[in-house]
């Protein structure tokens, strides 16, 4: 370390008061947000920036896409005026994919805060707007101008005066004007919130500038990231993944880590080129999920910034679907960028075994419904979910839980209260997980019709519906996922349907892969699980290979765990004498 | 003494350690009394310290008028898991909702996370075929005969504790009492809890997590309170029981037995009532509340009297300091921060070379490395014995000798070395840091809640409280400290000090200029009838009702409200739009988009007359202070250390000055008053630290 040795008390004070300011931010950007993507899913992320635009510290919610996305790209903004200059009530703006999250729904709004003359710091966030424009989010549009509204980096607001004409704009071209823009108000308040904060700590710590501490903060992580590397045998590390595109053509996702002493290089080389429909990924963003699975992995404690990933480098050619170039379409970068963190645990997965996961359903199922209330208003309702998470060495999957995404799903009684849509079923989805000695989480399912009775669209942007998650160590591959019209077909992936009125689409989401040998699953969590209705009688005896028997009445609506028991006898003979003392323990 | 005019009152609360209690009468707080928690059966500990205290001071049961409790009980019940198996009916296709939760990850790194485990496992959860639309249309009415099929097989499976929650029942609770009632037709012995009674407020997630606790420990409160009257009624007492609720009121037996889930926090409740009725007596009506003890330390805004409410909890937290890692309560409860630092938490130098302390805690076993338990981490109060604040041969009152070689060894080992301080600097460094998370946790806490904590008195209790109190509030910008007497038992203080109160609450979704104020009052009215009609049966006179009003309200389409106070409704609606935009723009420092706004909900708390509860103890007949003691602490200018005067607190009468540097000792506690400070002890035994005060 080459910091002072006071400074690990005074930097840890410091620095311990500019994530509560963060968090402070961020409470007031829930509280004062109108989309359900921002007040209820939490699609966002607040963080506070020294005057050269780099990440110090970081609220506590947020998705890594966002998160990791504003710690490289916030200083676009600021150099974006290095010549004309900033003014004290000064918001800045934009929506460019390249410079910041790599979609166009992607608002970014940086606050500069001033003592005097001098900025010391800057605020910023970014959200998913529920809609920009364009095409409602699909994967449909062939360029980056059918995506949406394209707000490159400039004024808000401009010396506490707010830039209406930008706004009239907005509103002109938005399909949910009152949430696009109420948000774009809740991240300038929310920024607010955090320049008081700062500017009373910079006092009281009698500091003229984050600068330092930034400096410091980020020698730091990049020593742990550095030592954390090296803790890994030096070597060249290899995944490579097939992904479904809408064309029917698949895509290849290849990724090559080469360790060196406490360096690590991500190459993407072997990737295939950008395509035509909207799920190519900027580079930014590759980065962004890139860096999130290695922290998870290598070093969660450590802060995620600029210093932290000095020594890692992420490249991907350039025209790639990794490293994308305009005006190519990126609406459904999720699509792709949220395999990044599964890949690269896979690939060192020989490195460190303990902590990779099993495939999980990863890409996080974003679906657009679109339709008239009975008042002919129209409405766009953004709505997030989540299959099974992968298995854990230790540890079964978690059920239905966002990974690697950090976003929560919009309650039932929300959607029904401000959409015409009537959820008909949100459930678990039996028999989804992967089996193994710990098995996958699992998916669930959802049937969503329409009250209105006219016609209405949805944009399903998911994913895993054709490469189930990939099983570890003997484990079984996890279900992959469907969305299905009721008594019609697939509704296919990524595109625009037109539904009937009457019509009910059915989502059944992906589960999560198992770690290990089924046979190797105690008999005892195998019960468990029958008893809840996760695993049928049969799939317990022919993948589990335990025998369990029901003695209770056949139609019984209770069925309580004394109903339920293991035949000792049969199962070891089943897992045979050899895997006896593996887990058979039962009496 | 003469008993029949003087109005006794007992205060009762069972902890997880100790059950602890005081006596008042009109004179002020007689008695106190300490008894250890007996978890088997823990009306025997509240008998034995009643009898126990009533007999010190020549009390008879049947002389007391009124005793109020606070117990752990329902916590340890859902922590423990020994409430009762119990079922839940939710609306067809939604039986996994307590499975499925909110799908959000509360940790971004942790890929080893755990997710709280819901109180229905899944071979209960039913679905059951219903449907009321968002707008409380009956979509389809329930079938009867499943629910009734459904219950005699529950029953037979020896499940007796149901609770339903079907969606939008909040706006329309027809087809859940439809379902109550076919299941009371064949099970009569079932106990049911409806989500529209316990917990009408939209998010069936939450609705049905509320529902579900609720039920669940039911019957463990009820056996509980049946064991309690019986044993008062034994020994002569039979006067009916008041116990605390989260929020801070004082509700009947029945009403527990009832909604027994708003005991939840019903201790930690008292102490802040206990914080706010000292403060007052102090006229302090605006403070912080700082309770640290030895794992965690809990932080309150008292606000003109009252401390800060919310209306959602969480409990059995997988991750203490993660919210959204435990279970979601929508209940009224008392606005507590909890930050997992306390005197026993291990300090640590993390993989960045900094400084952090907790949330680790070394326990009671083997305790800090001061215990001579076998701990080798050092602690915060391994540092603060290190830093002369605590007296090695005074700990618990000397019942405990404490080793500060054992201190200094795991300190200069686990942090003065690997940072390269000297041991003093690493131990101040240690007070420091934890120092600082509790100032910025009161920070968040208040700024989230729109208020500015840096003014305020900090009012610290706990057996950390007041070691850390004056850091704390130098880090807060506070001027001033107060140390309150019976830090041991402070919550049944606050018992002594709570009015008897019920709340309630509507949902409605309204636009305020729809509805005319006669419509409005309509809407209170009966939950005010309500409130009358159970203070009256406590025997609170209708003229002494208090009502609170106020609404949830928000801008249309925002998904948080904000409770706004409804203090008359002559200028309705206006009236109820200005105080939405004071109270906005206090929250987030700016006005909102130009929108309209909407009301949710409509809630009333009812309450009775505040006891005027006098907190001035007999007088001491001391006020001798030990003389020439002296030690060397770090309480110099700069936190250097210095010779520092040791005063006994129990030897300081009211009116007495303690100058800084100097420590002030008492068998749980220990009172910091640092160089260039000091402190009065007022007329109620509390010591107020003035920070700006002109020392010597």
């Amino acid at each position: 370390m080459s910091a002072s040795p006071l400074d690990a008390v005074a930097l840890q004070m410091i620095w311990s008061r500019l994530i509560s300011i963060a968090n402070e931010q961020q409470a007031a950007l829930i509280h004062t947000g109108f989309s359900t993507v921002l007040r209820e899913s939490e699609d966002l992320a607040c963080g506070v920036f020294d005057p050269r635009g780099l990440m110090v510290a970081q609220s506590v919610a947020g998705t890594p896409g966002h998160i990791n996305s504003m710690a490289t790209g916030v200083r676009h903004l600021l150099e974006a005026f290095e010549e004309e200059g900033l003014e004290k009530g000064d918001v800045l703006i934009t929506n460019d994919p390249w410079l910041t999250a790599g979609q166009v729904n992607d608002l970014t709004v940086a606050t500069p805060v001033f003592v005097g003359q001098r900025i010391v710091g800057m605020f910023a966030s970014t959200c998913h707007s529920p809609d920009i424009g364009g095409r409602r989010l699909s994967a449909e549009a062939r360029d980056v101008y059918e995506e949406g509204l394209r707000i490159p980096i400039m004024k808000l607001a401009r010396a506490g005066v707010l830039n209406e004409p930008l706004l009239a704009i907005i509103r002109e071209n938005v399909r949910t004007p009152e949430e696009t823009v109420g948000d774009i108000f809740a991240q300038m308040t929310s920024n607010e919130v955090g320049a008081k904060g700062l500017i009373d700590l910079l006092a009281e710590f009698d500091l003229d500038t984050l600068i330092p501490i930034a400096d410091e903060v980020m020698a730091r992580s990049e020593a742990a990231m550095r030592d954390a590397i090296s803790r890994l045998p030096d070597g060249t590390y290899t995944d490579t993944s097939p992904v479904e595109s809408a064309d029917g053509m698949p895509v290849k996702l290849r990724v090559e880590l080469t360790v060196d002493g406490d360096e690590l290089k991500v190459d993407y080389a072997g990737t295939s080129e950008q395509v035509s429909e909207g799920i190519n990924v900027v580079l930014n963003y590759t980065r962004a999920y890139t860096s999130f699975g290695i922290k998870a992995l290598l070093a969660p404690e450590v802060p995620h910034n600029e210093g932290s990933f000095r020594p890692v480098t992420v490249v991907a050619p350039e025209g790639s679907i990794l490293n994308c170039v305009p005006p190519a379409s990126v609406a459904g970068r999720s699509l792709i960028g949220h395999l990044l963190p599964g890949m690269v645990m896979r690939a060192l997965f020989s490195a460190v075994p303990d902590k990779v996961l099993a495939g999980g359903a990863e890409a996080l199922w974003i679906t657009i419904w679109g339709g008239s209330r009975d008042s002919g208003e129209g409405f766009s309702q953004t709505l997030f979910n989540s299959g099974g998470t992968g298995a854990r060495k230790e540890n079964d999957g978690l059920t239905a839980t966002c990974f690697p995404s950090g976003v929560a799903s919009v309650p039932t009684e929300v959607i029904e209260m401000i959409t015409p849509l009537k959820v008909l079923r949100r459930s678990l989805r039996e028999g989804s997980a992967g089996a193994g000695r710990t098995r996958g989480g699992h998916g669930q399912v959802i049937e969503i019709s329409n009250r209105s009775g006219m016609p209405w669209t949805l944009s399903p942007m998911i994913g895993r519906t054709t490469y189930p998650a990939a099983g570890l160590e003997g484990g079984k591959d996890g279900l992959a996922g469907a969305c299905v019209l009721e008594g019609g077909g697939p509704l296919v992936p990524k595109r625009q349907h037109v539904l009937e009125g009457d019509a009910v689409v059915r989502m059944s989401l992906p589960g999560g892969a198992g770690r290990g040998d089924p046979k190797e699953r105690n008999p005892e969590a195998v019960l468990a699980d029958v008893i809840d209705g996760y695993v049928s009688l049969e799939d317990a005896r022919e993948v589990y290979l335990v025998a369990i028997e029901y003695g209770g009445d056949e139609n019984a609506l209770v069925r309580p765990p004394g109903t339920y028991s293991i035949d000792s006898a049969e199962t070891r003979a089943l897992r045979g004498q050899a895997d006896c003392d593996q887990g058979v323990t039962v009496s | 003494m003469s008993l029949d005019d003087a109005r006794i009152r007992i205060g009762v609360d069972i902890g997880g350690t100790f059950t602890d209690l005081s006596i008042s009468s009109e004179s002020g707080i007689i008695a106190v009394g300490k008894a250890l928690t007996t978890p088997d059966e823990p009306a025997r500990a509240v008998e034995e310290v009643i009898n126990e205290a009533l007999g010190r001071v020549e009390v008879r049961p049947d002389q007391v008028g009124e005793i109020i409790h606070a117990t752990t009980l329902v916590t340890n019940a859902i922590l423990e898991r020994k409430g009762e198996t119990t079922a839940l009916l939710m609306t067809e296709g939604f039986r996994d909702t307590l499975g499925l939760a909110t799908e959000k990850r509360y940790d971004l790194y942790d890929l080893n996370l755990q997710l709280p485990v819901p109180l229905v496992p899944r071979w209960l959860c039913f679905d059951i075929p219903e449907r009321t639309h968002s707008d409380g249309s009956i979509a389809k009415e329930v079938d009867l005969d499943h629910v009734r099929r459904l219950a005699l097989e529950l029953q037979e499976a020896g499940v007796h504790a149901v609770a339903i929650c079907f969606l939008h029942s909040f706006t329309n609770p027809e087809n859940e009492l439809a379902a109550r009632r076919a299941i009371q037709d064949v099970a009569p012995s079932l106990r049911v809890a409806l989500s529209s009674d316990v917990s009408p407020e939209v998010r069936e997630y939450e609705r049905a997590s509320t529902t579900a606790a609720s039920v669940y420990v039911q019957d463990v409160v009820g056996r509980y309170l049946d064991d309690l009257e019986q044993r008062l009624t034994r020994i002569g007492y039979d006067r009916g029981l008041l116990l605390m609720l989260s929020h801070g009121g004082v509700a009947t037996v029945d009403t527990a037995r009832h909604h027994p889930v708003k005991l939840l926090e019903s201790g930690p409740a008292a102490g802040a009532l206990a914080a706010a009725a000292f403060g007052a007596s102090a006229e302090e009506p605006d403070l912080v509340s700082f309770d640290m003890g030895g794992t965690t330390a809990k932080l309150c805004l008292v606000e003109d009297g009252s401390p800060l409410k919310a209306q959602s909890f969480e409990v059995d937290r997988q991750d203490r300091m993660h919210p959204g890692s435990g279970l979601p309560l929508k209940l009224s409860t008392i606005d507590m921060v909890e930050i997992g630092v306390g005197g026993g938490s291990i300090a640590r130098v993390d993989s960045l070379g900094l400084l952090k302390a907790g949330p680790q805690s070394a326990g009671a076993h083997p305790g800090p490395a001061c215990y001579g338990r076998g701990g080798e981490l050092p602690t915060v109060t391994d540092a603060d014995l290190v830093l002369g604040y605590l007296d090695p041969e005074y700990f618990l009152g000397g019942s405990m000798a404490l080793d500060p070689g054992a201190a200094k060894a795991a300190i200069e080992t686990h942090i003065a070395e690997p940072l390269g301080l000297s041991l003093e600097k690493a131990a101040l460094g240690i007070h420091q840091v934890v120092n600082e998370s509790m100032a910025n946790a009161a920070r968040v806490h208040a700024v989230e809640r729109g208020k500015d904590p840096t003014k305020l008195p900090l009012f610290a209790f706990g057996g950390a409280g007041a070691v850390h109190a004056s850091g704390v509030a130098r880090r807060l910008g506070s001027s001033k400290v107060v140390v309150p007497p019976y830090a041991g038992v402070m919550s049944t203080a606050g018992l002594l000090s709570a009015p008897l109160a019920f709340d309630f609450v509507r949902s409605r979704r309204a636009f305020p200029p729809d509805l005319s104020p006669g419509a409005v009052s309509e809407i209170f009215a009966p939950m005010e009838t309500e409130g009358e009609e159970l203070l009256g049966s406590a025997g609170v006179a209708a003229s002494d009702v208090n009502h609170e009003r106020s609404i949830d309200a928000r801008l249309i389409g925002q998904g948080h409200e904000i409770n706004v106070k409804l203090d008359d409704l002559t200028n309705w609606p206006q009236s109820a739009r200005e105080s939405f935009d004071a109270a906005y723009t206090h929250l987030f420092g700016r006005s909102g988009p130009p929108v309209e706004i909407e009301v949710l909900r409509w809630r009333v708390i009812s309450s009775g007359p505040r006891p005027g509860l006098t907190l001035r103890p007999e007088r001491r007949t001391g006020g001798q202070v030990a003389a020439g003691a002296v030690r060397t602490a770090a309480l110099g200018p700069d936190s250097q250390m210095t010779e520092s005067s040791i005063y006994d607190r129990y030897l300081l009468a009211p009116g007495d000055t303690v100058n800084g540097p100097a420590v002030v000792q008492e068998r749980e506690s220990t009172t910091l008053v640092p160089h260039g400070t000091s402190c009065v002890v007022c007329d109620d035994l509390s010591l107020v630290i003035d920070l700006n005060g002109a020392g010597r």
